[in-house]
């Protein structure tokens, strides 16, 4: 009569929760190319500010990357119009969260509410319909794969020349520290299309002082090559060396998660000449070092070993094409003999301005019909 | 630091209220002997929420955001029941307490320990696993070295010890009113994760409004702040509230207030006295 007995058993209960929550937990399985294989959004929330890295995504899981920088307490939420399509609230000051959620084709916001009111700060997420798998032909995996296995090679290659050039910042020795310094980066500028894939990688290893924004830190290979060049102190570079060396460990050990398409492989050439005309032609990139012909002897590499692998591809699409770039590469070639120096290059402040326009029509004619690679290799 | 502090507080406030709340009312009905299982309900909440805490931090097993906002809350609307449970056995003991002065309370009034164990575990455990995880991201904090943690630590501290100055506190009010009082007190705080339970479920997308504010002042009264964290943890007050929670929090909080408040009620004088003290408990 006037017992109360609780209603729920509390066995069953507990049961429940953990049965619950075990059964809701999903091992985010990301779709091949879809969503942010290649790397997370990094989101930096800020009192003020909410910057995104990456705003254009491919369908998928996606992870977002978030760090409180800001003194208030944050809240990070991804919308579909009004819907929230997921949320984190109580990001407190200085803790980092990652946010993974499945995003399909459309268009979403991501909004950082610092302070946890209002509207937040808003952009725009636009992600793309996941990106069609070489699995269903063999030859496109074959291809893939190829390229893949060149990419682990360069990356595992780069690994002891770094640690090599690093041991020498470290120990003060700046004259071997510059000769190690152009064949640390060679393997890097084979690869670097996808490198650059791993979009907080990048920035870090290869960024170069001019294009850095106010603000951040000048890390890197560039950090080194000004200090080695500049006379510089080498004992406060420690940090930067061991963090190069952390770094393209880093990318090797990534290299297999890396996002690899016909497509990919062939716009990752293209890349690499664009690399070429843009920094490298204009002796930009090697500022303090003049070793820019090291770099382009990469980027020529990496973009000619895209070629071949794309070969058995291309060809049949579009035998035309290859036949034009190969003989557009022996032309690149030729053009760049008379600047090589046994197993290096001349500096590049020898180059005169004609010189250098030759150099740039060269790459401008292999770069040029090389746009079409991508297409005739993924139809 | 200030702001990891006022998270943990805002985390840890409800849940120490209601458990504060639920020790001194078995204390002063004499029901020491339930205190174990309250004690047992926390212990067990705490490792609950650390334990899934730490499977869902260290594995990459993650809970999409519509479970989480359905476990959050359903959690909520379950914790919900249990308090009103808690309160609805409080009026009965504070209306013995009229019909009967001296009786002893609450010997005739049977609690089981596995409810208060409950009230305790939901109380604690509700917020525990989103605590845990705040606390893993805490302890994962980069670049600003051990302040989120120790924050985050100190807000849990100062709610628990808040929780215990109501305790001591509930245990100095006239003991008729006590139960009253206290009884009031847990229905607004239900309300208030009434309303929290709402609004998760509409983010889920699985109550609709979520975009439909009743009020908005979160101009007048930022969620961060220290008296936004103090109305948040005690008596659930969202600065930016939707209808439906507004709704659900009037339909929740005024009938029960009415119920507990009700000064008369027929005490259950007929059968408080000798009767009951004879008669076998059916």
């Amino acid at each position: 009569m006037h017992r109360t007995r609780p209603a729920l058993p509390a066995a069953a209960v507990v049961g429940l929760l953990v049965a619950a929550v075990a059964g809701c937990a999903t091992d985010p399985v990301p779709a091949a190319g879809g969503g942010t294989a290649d790397g997370p959004v990094v989101v930096t929330a800020g009192d003020d500010t909410c910057e995104v890295s990456r705003t254009d995504l491919t369908a998928g899981i996606s992870t977002f990357a978030i760090t409180n920088t800001g003194s208030d307490v944050t809240e990070v939420y991804v919308y579909d119009g009004d819907r929230v399509v997921t949320e984190k609230e109580n990001i407190g000051p200085g803790t980092a969260y990652d946010l993974t959620v499945d995003l399909g084709e459309g268009t979403y916001q991501v909004a950082c509410k610092p302070g946890m009111v209002g509207d937040g700060i808003r952009s725009d997420l636009v992600v793309a319909p996941a990106a069609a798998t070489a699995a269903d032909d063999p030859a496109a995996e074959r291809a893939v794969e190829e390229y893949r296995a060149f990419v682990q090679e360069q990356a595992d290659a780069a690994v002891p020349l770094v640690t090599a050039l690093a041991d020498a910042v470290r120990a003060g020795d700046a004259e071997t520290a510059r000769a190690l310094y152009a064949p640390s980066r060679l393997p890097w500028e084979r690869v670097e299309p996808v490198a650059e894939a791993f979009g907080d990688l990048d920035p870090r290893m290869d960024a170069r002082e001019a294009d850095l924004a106010p603000g951040d830190d000048f890390t890197g290979w560039h950090r080194l090559e000004k200090a080695l060049w500049t006379g510089e102190d080498l004992a406060p570079l420690a940090p930067v060396a061991d963090q190069l060396v952390a770094d393209v460990t880093e990318l090797a050990g990534r290299v297999p998660e890396a996002v690899i398409t016909p497509t990919s492989v062939g716009n990752g050439a293209k890349a690499l000449l664009d690399e070429v005309a843009t920094g490298k032609i204009t002796g930009e990139e090697e500022a303090f070092s003049h070793t820019d012909l090291v770099d382009v002897e990469g980027n020529v590499d990496g973009a000619e070993r895209a070629l071949d692998v794309l070969r058995p591809l291309a060809a049949e699409e579009d035998p035309d094409l290859v036949a034009e770039l190969d003989a557009r590469f022996a032309d690149l070639h030729a053009a760049l003999e008379p600047h090589r120096r046994g197993e290096g290059w001349v500096s590049y402040d020898t180059l005169d301005d004609a010189q250098r326009r030759d150099l740039s029509r060269a790459v401008d004619a292999v770069s040029e019909p090389l746009s079409g690679l991508a297409a005739a290799a993924s139809r | 630091m200030t702001a990891n502090l006022l998270i943990g507080l805002r985390e840890g406030l409800e849940a120490s209220l209601v458990v504060g709340l639920l020790v001194a009312a078995l204390v002063r009905a004499g029901r020491r002997d339930a205190l174990p299982a309250v004690a047992g309900g926390v212990v067990l909440a705490v490792l609950l929420s650390a334990g899934l805490g730490a499977v869902l931090e260290l594995t990459s097993r993650d809970m999409t955001f519509r479970q989480q906002e359905l476990f959050g809350g359903s959690l909520s609307i379950l914790s919900v029941g249990l308090v009103t449970w808690m309160v609805l056995w409080m009026r009965r003991v504070a209306r013995d307490l009229r019909a009967d002065l001296g009786a002893r309370v609450g010997s005739a009034l049977a609690v089981g320990p596995l409810a208060v164990g409950l009230v305790a575990l939901l109380a604690v455990g509700r917020e525990g696993l989103e605590t845990a995880l705040f606390l893993w991201a805490a302890a994962r904090a980069t670049g600003s070295g051990p302040a989120p943690l120790a924050g985050a630590a100190v807000g849990l501290a100062v709610a628990a010890v808040l929780g215990y100055l109501v305790y001591r506190g509930a245990l100095r009010i006239d003991l008729r009113r006590f139960f009253t009082w206290s009884g009031a007190a847990l229905v607004v705080v239900a309300g208030g994760v009434l309303a929290y339970g709402v609004h998760d479920l509409q983010e889920a997308a699985v109550l609709p409004g979520l975009t439909t504010l009743a009020f908005d002042v979160s101009g007048a009264v930022p969620p961060s702040s220290w008296y936004g964290v103090l109305l948040k943890g005690t008596v659930g007050f969202t600065p930016a509230t939707t209808w439906l929670q507004a709704v659900a929090w009037l339909l929740y909080v005024v009938p029960m207030l009415l119920v507990v408040l009700r000064p008369g009620g027929p005490p259950r004088r007929a059968r408080a006295a000798g009767p009951r003290a004879v008669a076998p408990a059916a």
